[in-house]
């Protein structure tokens, strides 16, 4: 069958996407990165360093990790707080059961750190399940709304991971072996930075080229048209809700091994974090829009200008206005392209 | 006459205490377009929901083809062919063309998604309804105007050979010429073969492209005629119950 004046009137229109892009939030988001470098290292040459990189790319991992389940959740239309206190609560957790259930301690070593470590990520990453399951069933059985439920359990997560450590953090950051894979292995990369990028580039591309990520788009953009496509709402949020609570687990491992500790505040505040990761790479709280790309460089801007604003000897309470500057930024792009389209 | 396509039977459907259907029959016929017409709250809307399985009755008897089926689920109606153009025009915006007529169905090689044939066939069905308005298929909804969008909605509707296609208020939003356009490819729609059941306030619409016109006052069939032997002041009667059909319901 020949091709139609349609179809290729399509591959025109696909390019023109493509350049679009180029010409779209990530590459604002790229433009801003090098500007940024740029600044910093003009004023700090150290700046512009492995280590520098190092200790950015390494907070990075943690949140770039429920960042990227957000943004599953945010372009669904819904909005999950419980990720910061799922890090702390999947921490404490997965730390109690490798010190009480599994008898790690100091002396622990070579491949017994490795079983260790490997149960502790099964724990930590189904403890965050549980706490989607929870999200999920709040908001489909109950109709609350997402920011609702997901405000309380986050209190709840925050509870529980404090009355499991009894406040105080669980474990010893002094054993090696049990947290050297947060170490600069492939410098200035860490064994797991490079498993969180491979972790986003996954999920990353589950978004946006299988049927799930465009049933999320779908459901964020008209959950009614999508219903009536016959798509299963409520069972797709559930698994969207799963998918950034498991994420939020293995985060709660990621700082688990940066702190050699299973802290019940450790993600505490996060969860802010990644929604402006999000909302900065493009994404609209109102659901349907958003991209993959633009939440991983909207995460890499929010760590740069930390470590930055640091380095260059700003105080640090400067980073909380910079971020606040750079959301408000975004949203007004985000804003005055909306509004082109439409006049165009 | 033939079998009808679609053949409601008594049926039922509450909402708490409130009855919003009591017992209504409907038939809709291979190549003829059947309005449905009746004021706001006559049950309309409930009528076409539980046909889509949105929203299933909860008594009467559903026949297709003169076989009774059940149906609870939008999977099962589209799997029967029978597709639902809601009013509020059930397009995702932030979805293109080809993702919104495919949206459910989406075409899949070796677990991927087929981006060129779904775009083809898109292309196709649009072409087979002699749509021109439309620039690209690769255009996002958000971009379309409010005829191109129900044309896009139609033609989601009749992508996978569709035997009955229910237009829910398919030009209430729409000026002059655009009202015309879809009017239009509602005929070229029936044309086709398929059974359409239009809903509709506007009777010169109606007048104008339906075969049978179906009256619902309050939750019941008052009147099923021809559109050639009735006349607008008596539809209007129907609708506001001022008058009572007498004759035969088809």
């Amino acid at each position: 069958m020949t091709d139609s004046h349609l179809a290729q009137s399509a591959r025109s229109a696909r390019l023109q996407q493509l350049t679009q892009l180029a010409t779209n939030q990530s590459t604002i988001l790229v433009g801003v990165m090098i500007l940024l470098t740029i600044v910093f290292s003009s004023l700090e040459p150290k700046f512009l360093s492995a280590l520098t990189a190092n200790n950015i790319l390494t907070d990075w991992g943690s949140v770039a990790l429920i960042a990227v389940g957000q943004t599953f959740v945010i372009i669904s239309g819904g909005i999950d707080l419980s990720v910061g206190a799922t890090i702390g609560l999947s921490g404490v957790v997965s730390a109690w059961t490798m010190a009480n259930v599994l008898g790690v301690d100091q002396t622990i070593k070579g491949g017994e750190a490795s079983g260790a470590l490997l149960i502790g990520t099964l724990v930590s990453v189904a403890v965050g399940v549980l706490v989607g399951l929870t999200n999920a069933f709040l908001i489909n059985r109950f109709k609350i709304v997402p920011f609702i439920a997901t405000l309380s359990t986050m209190g709840a997560a925050l509870g529980f991971s404090v009355i499991i450590s009894k406040g105080a953090p669980i474990g010893s950051a002094s054993n090696f072996a049990l947290i050297s894979a947060i170490d600069p292995k492939v410098n200035p990369f860490s064994w797991a930075v490079i498993v969180v990028i491979i972790v986003v580039v996954i999920v990353g591309l589950f978004l946006h080229k299988s049927r799930f990520g465009l049933y999320t788009y779908a459901i964020g953009s008209n959950s009614f048209a999508a219903r009536a496509a016959g798509i299963n709402v409520e069972r797709h949020l559930t698994k969207v809700y799963v998918l950034s609570g498991a994420l939020a687990g293995l985060a709660g491992m990621y700082v688990y091994l940066r702190l050699g500790a299973g802290s019940p505040s450790s993600g505490t505040g996060r969860e802010l974090d990644a929604i402006a990761a999000v909302v900065i790479g493009g994404a609209s709280l109102m659901g349907g829009v958003g991209r993959m790309l633009g939440t991983v460089l909207g995460a890499l801007i929010l760590f740069t200008v930390q470590s930055g604003l640091i380095m260059i000897g700003v105080a640090p309470d400067w980073k909380k206005v910079v971020v606040a500057v750079l959301i408000a930024a975004a949203v007004a792009v985000q804003t005055l392209q909306s509004k082109n389209r439409r006049t165009a | 006459m033939d079998v009808p396509v679609i053949e409601l039977t008594g049926i039922v459907k509450s909402f708490g205490p409130v009855d919003v259907l009591k017992g209504v029959d409907l038939k809709a016929f291979a190549g003829k377009v059947t309005a449905l017409v009746g004021d706001n709250g006559a049950g309309k809307s409930t009528l076409v929901k539980g046909l889509a399985g949105v929203q299933p009755y909860d008594g009467g008897t559903v026949k297709y083809d003169g076989q009774e089926v059940h149906l609870h689920t939008p999977r099962e109606a589209s799997a029967l062919g029978i597709e639902v153009v809601y009013q509020d025009l059930a397009l995702a915006e932030n979805l293109d063309i080809v993702q919104n007529m495919f949206l459910g169905r989406e075409e899949t090689r070796f677990g991927t998604m087929d981006e060129g044939t779904m775009e083809r066939q898109a292309s196709e069905t649009l072409q087979g309804l002699s749509v021109r308005t439309v620039k690209s298929v690769r255009q996002k909804v958000s971009s379309l105007s409010g005829g191109q969008r129900q044309t896009v909605a139609i033609a989601r509707s009749v992508l996978k050979n569709a035997k009955v296609v229910i237009l829910d208020e398919p030009t209430a939003a729409l000026g002059v010429a655009q009202t015309e356009q879809v009017l239009n490819l509602v005929r070229r729609l029936a044309d086709s073969g398929v059974a359409v059941i239009i809903i509709s306030h506007n009777l010169v619409d109606v007048f104008k492209v339906a075969d049978y016109i179906a009256v619902l006052y309050l939750g019941t069939m008052v009147a099923s005629v021809a559109t050639a032997d009735t006349n607008s002041d008596d539809v209007v009667g129907y609708i506001t119950g001022s008058k009572t059909y007498e004759g035969k319901n088809v």
